[in-house]
């Protein structure tokens, strides 16, 4: 389906999938059968899904990639049969594997000859290894980091997506393609944009931006009742935005919940963004900073006036590092001397795991329902009741597995602890790192599945 | 008077970084905000949890405002111990601020 004439010239329907590793299917697949779109775009990764995905890969060579594939292809099965375009980073840490579960997948679905675009050379471990790249959060170097180095991911841009479009790729995915460039790709492919036409760059970005996070746009993460609140917000569908050349009208499929406002764009426009005159992506350093966004009311919001510059020379990696396990255990009090008695708890705890002194990296105890969440910053009255947390970071799974013992052995003292729980779980770091872009490498291949 | 009444935010995080930005609900109350929200108020709001220094941006055409708070996440969201890892719960906490 390619671009409509709208009132302003071309105009491209683009819509979100997916907004982290595990998001729901329904609203992805609601997009879909909606006919609205003729891409979505799904980003599937968080700041720790692609290290979390390198360990999967590590324990089994055919695991990395996305693991909702499976049941992701039938929901999609009728909106590639009319032959709409799914762009998205699939891959986490091996891209091929998505790219062989999608044909195995379009198969069984009845789907044949659909073009498959596959974005390699993401992987940059061997690259910030020779580089050896400086870690500026930790205050070191790759190499210091030895065999603790799990991942090392670029993050890319809409140049490899472009040119698997080109080649007629109907699904294109890769590893770790920045969030916004999944729509950067199709929306400049479509609208005939040139990668170095700053201002329309940006102005791509800043779709990408407002949609790359599905329900953050439309009433996700926003309420605050009863100043902020919004309909239904149980049943919030994705994004979908209406681009032409210098506007957007972001707006939301009727029927779902939530709503798409000034306030919902103003609160998305500017989230996880520093400085709004100098967002800096693959693609381009992005000013957002006098966009204009003009509420058309019945949840469509006209937004212009993004700003763009040349792209940065390097490109942002994110190291995953290995930090051995996190164990996590919680036990309650309630009642009068509650803080008291999970106070003794944590004493009681805390002598006891003095044997691990040498093998805990860092420990912490907090009282959940007085100051878990902002310290000390803010004070309430005595609480009816609290919960301890015990959170420590070790090297030995025995020595993780023993400190959430502890806090299951609370049952017997001091008193009154009720309803333990405890995990003991991976910990990965992930710390950023530059690199100059000329040095990734990036191919594309297109096949037909 | 709390932020809460005349004001609404969101936080967000990229490694240690956490950004928060806040609106006015009613333009008219703009100025007042960039006036009393100083970074140095919002530092003092959140003592302890933020190791680094904190900057604001006026966004005047969003009636907004963009704190970026450095070193403000116990070493990341990845390598924190805290409960709130990402910090998603600083976008209240500022909200809490008497104006």
């Amino acid at each position: 389906m390619p671009p409509v004439s709208g009132p302003g010239g071309r105009m491209l329907t683009i819509g979100a999938g997916s907004a982290y590793a595990n998001d729901r299917l329904e609203p992805a697949a609601a997009m879909a059968d909606s006919g609205r779109v003729s891409y979505m775009g799904f980003d599937c990764l968080a700041e720790r899904t692609m290290a979390l995905a390198h360990v999967r890969r590590r324990r089994d060579p055919a695991a990395g990639q996305d693991e909702r594939i499976a049941d992701l292809v039938p929901l999609l099965a009728g909106y590639l049969s009319a032959g709409r375009k799914v762009v998205g980073n699939f891959g986490a840490a091996n891209p091929d594997a998505a790219g062989e579960d999608f044909a195995k997948n379009l198969h069984a679905a009845g789907l044949r000859g659909v073009r498959i675009g596959v974005i390699r050379g993401d992987d940059v471990r061997d690259l910030v290894r020779d580089l050896d790249c400086e870690l500026p959060e930790l205050g070191t170097t790759v190499r210091a980091l030895g065999d603790t180095l799990v991942s090392a991911n670029a993050y890319i841009g809409a140049e490899p997506v472009v040119e698997a479009l080109r080649q007629d790729a109907q699904i294109v995915l890769g590893g770790r393609l920045a969030d916004p460039s999944l729509f950067v790709g199709p929306i400049c492919h479509e609208l005939g944009w040139a990668l170095d036409d700053w201002d329309r760059v940006a102005h791509a970005t800043l779709v990408g931006h407002l949609l790359e996070c599905g329900v953050h746009s439309t009433g996700g993460n926003f309420e605050d009742p009863p100043y902020r609140v919004v309909p239904d917000p149980w049943n919030l569908g994705f994004p979908l935005a209406e681009v032409q050349d210098g506007s957007v009208v972001v707006t939301k499929l009727d029927g779902t919940g939530g709503a798409v406002d000034e306030r919902t764009m103003k609160t998305q426009l500017y989230y996880e963004i520093h400085d709004p005159s100098a967002y800096l992506t693959p693609d381009v350093t992005a000013d957002f900073s006098t966009v204009a966004i003009e509420d058309l009311g019945g949840d469509r919001v006209r937004l212009s006036g993004a700003r763009g510059r040349e792209r940065p020379s390097h490109l942002k990696v994110l190291v995953g590092v290995d930090q051995g396990w996190k164990a996590t255990g919680e036990m309650s009090y309630g009642g009068p001397g509650c803080v008291e008695r999970a106070r003794r708890a944590e004493e009681i705890v805390r002598r006891r795991l003095e044997r691990y002194a040498g093998e805990i990296d860092d420990i912490r105890f907090d009282l959940q329902g007085m100051n878990s969440v902002f310290g000390d910053r803010l004070q309430g009255g005595y609480p009816t009741e609290v919960r301890l947390r015990m959170a420590a970071r070790t090297k030995d799974g025995d020595v993780a597995r023993a400190a959430v013992h502890e806090m299951e052995l609370l049952y017997f003292g001091p008193a009154g602890g009720g309803g333990a729980v405890g995990s003991v779980v991976p910990a990965l770091g992930v710390t950023p790192a530059y690199v100059p872009r000329e040095l990734v490498r990036l191919d594309v291949e297109v096949v037909t599945a | 008077m709390k932020l809460r009444e005349l004001a609404y935010s969101r936080s967000g995080d990229k490694g240690e970084v956490s950004n928060i930005c806040v609106f006015a609900y009613d333009p008219a109350d703009y100025d007042r905000l960039s006036e009393r929200l100083t970074a140095d108020a919002v530092r003092e709001h959140f003592g302890d949890l933020v190791k680094g220094p904190v900057t604001r941006y006026e966004i005047p055409t969003a009636h907004g405002l963009n704190f970026v708070l450095e070193r403000a996440l116990d070493g990341g969201v990845s390598m924190t111990l805290r409960v709130d890892p990402h910090g998603k719960a600083f976008q209240n906490l500022i909200l809490d601020i008497d104006l």
